[in-house]
């Protein structure tokens, strides 16, 4: 069981997560890999109140990578969350053995670009992102399963790796 | 006694359609400032709310449509360190009703404790007759 879904989302936790998501697959937890949330209690209190019923393990990206083949082994479902695609290269590069992550909402900012309506890329995602794809890792966007993926390198050339 | 301000922070278009509807019920409605999440990072929409709450000094409510959704979450990260602010979730038109009728009477906090309360009675049943 465990490891159900791995998603990138700047917002973390968020509706589409706990309700679209999480009311479909009933994950036992909620893993969000961050630093920065993991290093702020504040904010860890905030993101494992904001998913009644469901465990919220805030970690670093550097101890979600070492937890995640326990995690695969444990009983019960599991999210992954991180906030950006070069939190999600780490992980990988850390050791977590992940072969899809899910694009669920990397907002505008400037300098970056449209990708589709709930995805925007800047130069360092697109290098994370030609990364992971370099290493087999699938990169999907879909925002809420009602909705079919789609594969980022379809719709960004620029990401495939050479 | 002054004022509570509030602002509605919720998916899509649903708090200007909410304000609307309200209005329809209550009259011109003014001091109440509303905000979609569409679109928006956890950073932006955050900034968006810091941005309409920073003008109260005497507190206010934040009022969104469910717990757990980003509307909550950021509303909750911008009164972070301002115990004056107060979020409110799951809020529909009874709610922003009962607001609009007891926004000049009571505290921020009370006026919250009363929106969660009369929340919870808000939602009834009608059974169809045989």
């Amino acid at each position: 069981m465990s490891w159900l879904i791995h998603r990138i989302d700047d917002r973390l936790i968020h509706g589409q997560v706990v309700i679209a998501w999480g009311e479909r697959m009933r994950p036992k937890r909620i893993v969000i890999a961050d630093d920065a949330a993991a290093a702020d209690s504040w904010e860890r209190g905030l993101l494992a109140s904001a998913a009644p019923g469901v465990a919220v393990e805030v970690l670093s990206v550097e101890a979600a990578a070492l937890g995640y083949d326990a995690e695969s082994a444990r009983e019960g479902g599991a999210f992954l969350l991180v906030r950006d695609l070069v939190s999600a290269l780490r992980l990988v590069e850390l050791g977590a053995r992940i072969d899809r992550f899910t694009l669920g909402g990397l907002h505008y900012a400037p300098g970056k670009d449209r990708i589709n309506e709930y995805v925007y890329l800047g130069a360092e995602d697109r290098r994370a992102a030609r990364e992971l794809i370099g290493r087999g890792v699938r990169l999907e966007l879909q925002d809420v399963p009602a909705t079919t993926p789609t594969a980022l390198a379809d719709l960004d050339a620029s990401v495939r790796s050479a | 006694m002054s004022r509570v301000p509030a602002l509605l922070v919720m998916h899509a278009d649903l708090a200007a359609a909410l304000l609307r509807a309200a209005e329809r019920v209550y009259g011109p409605i003014e001091g109440v400032e509303v905000l979609s999440n569409e679109g928006l990072s956890r950073d932006a929409l955050e900034k968006q709310i810091v941005h309409t709450v920073g003008g109260w000094s005497e507190g206010g409510l934040v009022l969104t449509d469910f717990w757990g959704g980003s509307c909550h979450i950021c509303g909750a990260s911008a009164a972070r360190g301002r115990g004056e602010l107060v979020i409110v979730t799951g809020i529909n038109l009874p709610l922003l009703l009962d607001y609009l009728h007891n926004r000049d009477s009571l505290t921020v906090d009370a006026l919250a404790e009363r929106l969660q309360k009369k929340g919870q009675d808000s939602i009834r049943i009608q059974r169809g007759s045989a």
